[in-house]
């Protein structure tokens, strides 16, 4: 089996000496799916965010699909990592002023040069594959904040990433919307993408994930696999958490 | 005893306004002699522009009121509706070529321009210059690099502190003294300059303000998808952006017309410039109520067009629109 992501010791600290990541280790393999729980503040977000260099690092390196990211890493190494990751944060981030399409279609064109006719044929089959072709000439205020979710899956996916991150993809959505978004997940996770997902969703976590990894104040509690996880944490904190998520 | 005394001041005040409203229609009807602005139309129109060339600037503004008819009745032919933009941007090279004739017209100095189609020159060439930098210096300003972030917020406010008529007077008279002797500008392109360096300082600062309301996340959503810095600010901020600050730079659009009739001072016959040289005529003495009513007018009409224009654009842009 082949590391897609391994993170060593990973530090991040911010301005008033609190450490959001400290000493974080961790290997994502190929094909797994790793869900990322832990409090709000944990330093979950802030850890996917550094695989994609949206956070830089203070210590620590990283690999990400044989790139390698450190404290010193330049813009082009981000770059080439950025067009093989794809994100999904939990505000959508849909850009307003396109349509639909246009959305997915932006950085296949914009990026990968691929032909206009081409990567709109790809964007619709995406859409299809997410239940939502039929809003394919509207725009971002016109869709539910589930079908926006399956749209910022679809533009990520467009780009034919070997990797996924989810940022907390389903916090922002109404509780009747978070199905069809955990559905699209779901469907993912079979065909076989590696994914790292930051969720509160205990039984997406449960069903899906490969192992599920907690964290509390910026370090890694446990990692276990989730039937283990859920009816037997190895750690108190884990199982405080956990009790707190159920009640 | 109340609803008496209301009922008496209500039937005077109509009273006055209708005796006011009858003085102004009697006037306007019977009273002025408007054979200051019959007579002299092409004047108003073309200023002083040799008679056998004046079908130049008048087939020119027949082509913008031509192309304001189509823009606002919006087209439903695509073709149509992708072109017109571009046939918008290519105006302002038209008009000047019109003008100055040359490529098989007959050469004609700035000296002969005038009117409201000088206005429209001045207006349509100096925002076409202010737009592109205004938009450069609202990134200066938000730039990483302190040298170019400092030297465009002192350009800002530098020029924000000095009034236009001073820019105006400096862009005439002083820049020539700069040039090396035998290189002239003329005037026409000097004024343009000047008003261009002036509008783009505002201008900046409205985009600076649209900038500024588009959240980082939009940022962060373009460059996961591999997009580089250019193409984020290119294809998702400043598109969403300039959308923001488009009402606050139709105002600058207005404005900018108006204060072309400052150049009147500085001896361009644009406008205001052609009324005034008008009203220095014997023929036309005292004659000062006509034709400011008459300039009131057109200004009014110019100013409305522009207004409609930029909210047909607004609707166009707007991403909500439910007609998509």
């Amino acid at each position: 089996m082949t590391v897609a992501i391994r993170a060593t010791d990973l530090v991040k600290s911010y301005s008033q000496g609190v450490r959001a990541l400290d000493g974080v280790t961790l290997e994502v393999n190929r094909g797994e799916v790793l869900v990322v729980m832990g409090p709000s503040g944990s330093g979950k977000s802030t850890l996917i965010r550094t695989f994609n260099g949206l956070e830089s690092l203070d210590g620590g390196a990283l690999d990400v699909l044989g790139v390698r990211l450190d404290a010193t890493h330049a813009e082009r190494q981000v770059r080439e990592i950025r067009k093989r990751v794809g994100m999904v944060f939990q505000q959508f981030n849909l850009f307003p002023h396109l349509s639909i399409l246009d959305n997915i279609t932006l950085a296949p064109i914009k990026v990968q040069q691929r032909a206009k006719a081409a990567a709109e044929q790809r964007a619709m089959d995406l859409l299809d594959q997410m239940g939502i072709r039929e809003q394919a000439h509207k725009y971002p205020a016109q869709l539910s904040g589930g079908q926006q979710q399956r749209v910022a899956i679809a533009r990520a996916l467009a780009l034919d990433p070997e990797v996924m991150l989810f940022d907390e993809p389903t916090s922002a959505l109404d509780p009747e919307r978070v199905k069809e978004v955990l559905d699209a997940m779901r469907q993912l996770a079979k065909g076989g993408m590696t994914m790292v997902v930051v969720t509160h969703e205990l039984g997406f976590a449960r069903e899906v994930a490969d192992r599920v990894m907690f964290m509390d104040r910026g370090q890694v509690v446990e990692t276990s696999d989730p039937e283990t996880f859920f009816s037997n944490a190895r750690e108190e904190r884990s199982r405080r958490f956990l009790n707190q998520m159920q009640h | 005893m109340n609803r008496w005394l209301d009922r008496g001041i209500t039937l005077l005040l109509l009273a006055l306004l209708g005796w006011a409203g009858w003085s102004i229609l009697h006037w306007l009807l019977v009273g002025a002699d408007w054979s200051v602005v019959t007579t002299n139309l092409p004047l108003y129109a073309v200023g002083s522009f040799p008679a056998d060339q004046r079908w130049r600037p008048l087939l020119w503004m027949a082509a913008l009121i031509t192309l304001t008819l189509l823009t606002l009745t919006g087209p439903k032919r695509g073709w149509v509706r992708r072109w017109l933009p571009l046939v918008w941007i290519a105006m302002a090279p038209l008009g000047l070529w019109l003008l100055a004739g040359g490529l098989g017209l007959l050469p004609v100095g700035t000296r002969s321009w005038g009117g409201l189609t000088l206005t429209l020159l001045l207006t349509g060439g100096s925002g076409a210059l202010a737009l592109p930098l205004g938009i450069l210096l609202a990134l200066g300003r938000r730039s990483e690099l302190p040298v170019l972030r400092w030297s465009s917020a002192a350009y800002i406010e530098l020029m924000r502190a000095v009034p236009l008529i001073a820019v105006l007077f400096f862009g005439q008279l002083l820049i020539p003294l700069f040039l090396p002797p035998g290189l002239e500008i003329n005037r026409v392109l000097r004024a343009v300059v000047a008003f261009a360096l002036f509008a783009a300082a505002y201008i900046a600062e409205d985009v600076r303000g649209g900038l500024q309301a588009i959240p980082p996340t939009q940022r962060e959503a373009a460059a996961v998808l591999g997009l580089s810095p250019r193409q984020v600010l290119q294809l998702v901020v400043l598109p969403q952006a300039l959308r923001v600050a488009l009402p606050s730079l139709t105002n600058q659009a207005v404005g900018l017309l108006q204060n072309t009739s400052l150049m009147a001072i500085l001896g361009l016959v644009e406008l205001l410039g052609i009324s005034r040289s008008l009203l220095a005529n014997p023929a036309f003495i005292g004659r000062y109520l006509e034709v400011y009513l008459w300039l009131a007018a057109v200004y009014w009409l110019a100013c409305s067009a522009m207004a409609l224009l930029a909210r047909h654009l607004e609707v166009q842009l707007d991403p909500a629109r439910s007609a998509s």
